[in-house]
């Protein structure tokens, strides 16, 4: 597998606070991988570093390149949404496409015509007639239309209603995504894309909680449902987190096997949005 | 390279169109004031008998190109006093809408340095405005001579020689190209200064560019009981090294008017090469140069979230 960012040590600093503290970690090619975390977490500066947008301390080589420094380089292969307000409102779709088309070398005008006709974006209109969602659909055809290697979403769809979100995932999995593409993604709609990814990364206070793939999650993660004697034997064996439901206990196991568990409730793997809640909470203790 | 630049360069012009609404609306003006100067004057049938009678026979060319390019240069100032004020407000927003509507993250996620970014804006400002100042400028000198030229000859006026024959047109257009480009060099640090504050200001472009340029006069004054800050800064506007020495007097004065080639000729009026090779104008470029420079780092080295 090749690896498209390698970080060694990583910190960002604004004066006293730490936004990004000390982060080592791997994105390899044809991966999609989520990156989760509270707000002030760290995830937008983390990202902003990856794409050249910042500076930082440690090692940071995104494609090979240094992104601060060869950020142009770096923008041939790589797309990034970072909202979706951030088309120029003045400018008109046709207009869009040639500037594109002009300065970006990889860039498909015919692909992204062909997305934007199966939407009810008008070729004549300025970003400020389109609606929110229209915006993200002009935006996201753009950025299909670009052969790049590495795409860094940062909340792309919030704001958006969950029919515009739904499709707007469907179009990057069935018409962008492929082994050599990587997508880097970070959301507060955890629930909505965990079943896109391929990798996770939870941060918290500027450092990583949990960098896995989505497999291994469900070998090393383990939800056991329990009450009465099942809940108290569970409790003996180191939960990392646990919540009242229904008058039942839920514990939430890291590193414990499931043969341990069985018949002592119910079993099965957590979702991401309560590990990352778990592992959250266990952070601040 | 040069097609990426251009792009930007188009780009600005789709942004910021009064750029080339502005000299349209003021050449509208300019040929409706025409019209109806034209028609006013079409009121005193016989005092214009007599001027086209005068101008036909008895005055001679030189006097006609005279008060053609007095024409030319009348309708002008409005196109290049439109375009100080066009730059001004341009080179302010330019770096500064980009980050007020956040669109700076998409520009940025495109291969573009922001070197690049930030010079196609200064490109706009001291090229692309002056270029279309001098097509909007020759466009309506055109509209205006096709006008007046069909008026005189419904006037019976010979218009093929008081006015076609008569107007020195590549003589205007060359010595207008070059003022208002010369001007707009010499004007640099100004622009360099305005894109530089619309690079960092959170807020009120216009009043944090002129705030400085008001107070440190003022505290000059006070403190060092001097004006050098003002002489420098506001006096450069009036001492381009551009003009040769023209008796203005002689122009209005009748006893001293002497009418020949030199005088009718504007180029004639135009020193370039005093220009070129002025310290001043070299110091302008290096004062913009930083300035520029400034707004390039502060666009680049600046977090916006």
């Amino acid at each position: 597998m090749t690896s498209l960012v390698n970080a060694r040590g990583v910190s960002k600093h604004f004066g006293a606070v730490r936004a990004v503290d000390n982060v080592s970690f791997e994105i390899e090619q044809g991966k999609i991988l989520g990156l989760i975390g509270p707000n002030g977490a760290g995830k937008t500066t983390l990202l902003k570093a990856v794409l050249g947008l910042t500076d930082c301390d440690g090692d940071l080589s995104v494609l090979g390149l240094d992104p601060f420094r060869q950020r142009k380089e770096l923008m041939r292969n790589i797309c990034f949404i970072a909202d979706v307000a951030v088309l120029p409102r003045w400018i008109r779709v046709t207009q869009l496409l040639d500037f594109v088309e002009a300065v970006h070398p990889n860039f498909s005008r015919p692909r992204a015509e062909n997305f934007l006709q199966q939407t009810s974006v008008r070729s004549d209109a300025r970003v400020r007639e389109l609606s929110k969602g229209m915006v993200t659909q002009l935006h996201l055809s753009i950025i299909m239309a670009i052969d790049a290697k590495l795409l860094v979403l940062d909340e792309p769809t919030i704001g958006l209603d969950i029919i515009f979100r739904k499709e707007f995932y469907a179009n990057l999995l069935n018409d962008y995504f492929d082994e050599q593409r990587t997508i880097l993604i970070t959301t507060h709609q955890v629930e909505e894309i965990e079943n896109l990814l391929t990798d996770i990364m939870f941060i918290n206070d500027g450092k990583i909680l949990l960098d896995a793939s989505m497999d291994s999650l469900s070998e090393q993660y383990v939800e056991l449902m329990a009450s009465g004697e099942g809940a108290a034997k569970a409790r003996g064996l180191g939960p990392i987190a646990e919540n009242e439901m229904f008058g039942k206990s839920v514990f939430l196991f890291e590193g414990v096997s499931r043969d341990n568990l069985r018949g002592l409730g119910e079993l099965r793997t957590p979702s991401v949005a309560d590990l990352f809640v778990a592992k959250v909470k266990g952070a601040r203790k | 390279m040069i097609g990426q630049q251009l792009a930007l360069l188009k780009r600005e012009l789709w942004e910021h169109r009064s750029i080339y609404v502005t000299p349209v609306a003021i050449a509208s003006i300019v040929t409706l004031g025409t019209l109806a100067a034209l028609v006013f004057a079409g009121g005193f049938a016989k005092e214009l008998d007599l001027a086209i009678f005068g101008a036909t026979n008895l005055a001679g060319d030189s006097e006609r190109k005279v008060v053609l390019t007095g024409f030319f240069i009348g309708t002008s100032w409005l196109f290049i006093f439109a375009a100080y004020v066009l730059t001004v407000f341009y080179a302010l927003d330019s770096l500064y809408a980009e980050r007020k509507d956040k669109s700076i993250l998409f520009w940025r996620s495109l291969p573009i340095t922001d070197a690049e970014a930030v010079i196609s804006k200064l490109v706009t400002a001291v090229v692309v405005i002056p270029l279309v100042t001098i097509v909007a400028i020759m466009a309506t000198h055109i509209v205006n001579l096709i006008v007046t030229s069909l008026w005189v000859s419904a006037k019976g006026g010979d218009a093929g020689l008081l006015i076609w024959g008569s107007v020195p047109l590549l003589d205007n257009w060359l010595a207008g190209l070059i003022v208002v480009l010369a001007s707009a060099i010499w004007m640099s640090p100004f622009v360099g200064w305005f894109l530089f504050v619309s690079a960092f200001t959170k807020r009120a472009p216009l009043l944090m560019a002129f705030m400085p340029l008001v107070l440190i006069p003022l505290l000059e004054v006070i403190f060092i009981r001097s004006s050098v800050f003002a002489e420098t800064v506001f006096g450069r506007g009036g001492t381009i090294p551009l003009f040769r020495g023209m008796d203005i007097e002689s122009f209005f004065d009748e006893e001293k008017l002497r009418v020949n080639e030199e005088f009718v000729s504007l180029l004639a009026q135009l020193d370039v090469l005093k220009f070129v090779s002025s310290l001043q104008t070299w110091t302008g470029v290096v004062v913009c140069g930083l300035f520029v420079t400034a707004a390039i780092y502060v666009r680049r080295y600046r977090d916006e979230s």
